[in-house]
């Protein structure tokens, strides 16, 4: 299969402090990739190395098949769609205003800003002066702006960190649809239910080095701790082990009418990070 | 590498609604040049190298610092970023965002020779010596808006500029230092006066030729210093 991301043995340093230390992975064609880790754990200098913002140390990066300076060519810039913590919005311009600008230089119909507002729930601020919406809202056009031109490849650093659950929910929506449309994202981010609900793959990242890398299943089972937990009808709770006796002491409670409920033990995201690395992704 | 010219008018045409919605911000910069015209226009004099102050102090006032304020919001609002990472070439954006301060700058000179009424000496050479100096103020302040952190940083990192290049001939003479002297006529606005002087002394191409030369060198460093400078302001260290 083809990667849109290959990264290997990537080392960056700021001087004798090293941010990233042999990083490897790979992203595949159409998938959501999510970077996971707490702040300072290195998220956004991989986001700014992919983007082409900050030049690697050592090591090799390629993103569409050939080194990542290439993306400073404008048919290679066409291709992606960034938005990090450092993406400005023009202040004194209306919401239309910013994103005009923008059309023009990726050159697509003005036609997609409705499209795309009306997406992140923000056709009505449209005329808005950008300096007057709040800062989530500001977090929406800057998205908007990142999703104009419909990128094959999109970079995301804390996409709805400023954003209430609602907006949240919406704009996760809004990146499922884009990445059904045939769009990889690459997202970077500390909250661990934005990564389940979205990335088919994980990669837990710490102290610069990535320290877990697969998918959310997996790594459930992986540091799950094959247990089942019942609740039955007298209000007792029980764990039981996944093996042929806790298989008959569930089908027993079934027969008897005991249990009121059922579930599998498995870990949060956040859980595991914590028995991997012993600190939390806050 | 292709060259969008619609690129480069959609980043004018967003620097002139900006500029429109702040407009007081530059106000000041229009208003010194055109008010030491109007000065020279009350003095009753028709001495031509007297036209060299208000369309220096056009240049520098103006062309530096307007382009200086423009690039440096950029900056600090973190829009530059945004243009850098868009299919916008290096050159569109440069273009683009020089194109508002060189024509309000064009439009401050032309109205500086009409309000203080004096006759322009040798339009030929006259015109090269504007597009020369444009080209100087305004990579001057490309250079100024990219170091500076802020808006309000410019008018600290610019200051120097401001005195050294439009009161050259003041310091000169305070100094009376030979070295110093000889520095200053080097500068590139000494030399567009000087030779403002001696066009309307009805001099030629043969006696402005080496005022043409220091100002052409000027133009062609400053350039190569702002791209180098713009080069480095699309990456983190």
């Amino acid at each position: 299969m083809k990667h849109e991301i290959e990264v290997r043995q990537m080392v960056k340093s700021f001087g004798k402090k090293s941010a990233l230390n042999g990083v490897d992975f790979h992203v595949q064609k159409g998938e959501i990739f999510g970077f996971l880790g707490p702040s300072g754990s290195g998220k956004t200098t991989m986001v700014k190395i992919l983007t082409s913002q900050l030049q690697h140390t050592s090591g090799s990066v390629q993103v569409f098949g050939t080194d990542v300076s290439k993306l400073r060519d404008s048919s290679q810039l066409k291709r992606i769609g960034i938005l990090t913590d450092n993406s400005g919005l023009y202040d004194r311009l209306t919401v239309y205003e910013n994103l005009e600008l923008f059309c023009k230089l990726y050159d697509v119909d003005v036609k997609r800003i409705d499209e795309v507002l009306e997406e992140v729930n923000l056709i009505q601020d449209k005329k808005t002066v950008v300096s007057k919406l709040s800062k989530g809202m500001k977090q929406r056009v800057t998205l908007v702006r990142a999703l104009l031109h419909k990128p094959e490849l999109l970079f995301l650093d804390e996409p709805t960190s400023a954003l209430d659950p609602t907006n949240k929910q919406q704009i996760h929506a809004s990146l499922r649809k884009l990445n059904e449309s045939g769009t990889t994202i690459f997202l970077s981010t500390h909250d661990m239910q934005e990564a389940e609900y979205l990335c088919q793959r994980l990669a837990f990242l710490d102290h610069g080095k990535i320290v877990e890398l697969d998918n959310p299943h997996n790594l459930r089972s992986k540091y799950g701790d094959s247990t089942i937990n019942l609740v039955l009808r007298n209000g007792s709770r029980i764990q039981i082990k996944q093996n042929e006796n806790g298989a008959q002491s569930i089908a027993q409670y079934i027969t008897n009418g005991e249990l009121m409920s059922i579930h599998s033990n498995e870990p949060t995201l956040g859980e595991i990070f914590i028995q991997l690395t012993g600190r939390s992704l806050q | 590498m292709t060259f969008s010219i619609r690129r480069v008018s959609a980043i004018v045409r967003k620097d002139v609604k900006d500029l429109i919605k702040n407009a007081y911000a530059i106000l000041i910069t229009i208003f010194l040049p055109l008010g030491l015209a109007a000065m020279l226009s009350r003095s009753g004099s028709d001495d031509a190298s007297l036209l060299g102050t208000p369309i220096n102090l056009a240049l520098v006032i103006t062309g530096a610092f307007v382009q200086a304020t423009i690039m440096a919001e950029e900056k600090e609002k973190n829009t530059l970023r945004a243009l850098l990472l868009s299919p916008a070439t290096r050159m569109e954006i440069m273009l683009g965002k020089s194109f508002l301060s060189s024509l309000i700058t064009i439009l401050v000179v032309i109205g500086s020779i009409f309000i203080s009424k004096m006759q322009v000496p040798g339009l030929f050479y006259f015109t090269i010596m504007i597009l020369l100096s444009l080209i100087i103020f305004i990579s001057f302040g490309t250079i100024i808006g990219l170091v500076s952190r802020t808006v309000m940083e410019t008018s600290i990192v610019g200051l120097p500029l401001l005195v050294i290049f439009t009161y050259g001939s003041l310091i000169s003479t305070m100094l009376d230092n030979a070295v110093v002297s000889t520095i200053i006529t080097y500068l590139p606005t000494e030399s567009f006066s000087s030779a403002l002087i001696i066009l309307e002394q009805n001099g030629g191409f043969s006696e402005i030729k080496w005022h043409l030369l220091n100002m052409l060198i000027w133009a062609i460093s400053s350039l190569i210093i702002a791209v180098i400078v713009y080069g480095k302001s699309r990456f983190d260290k």
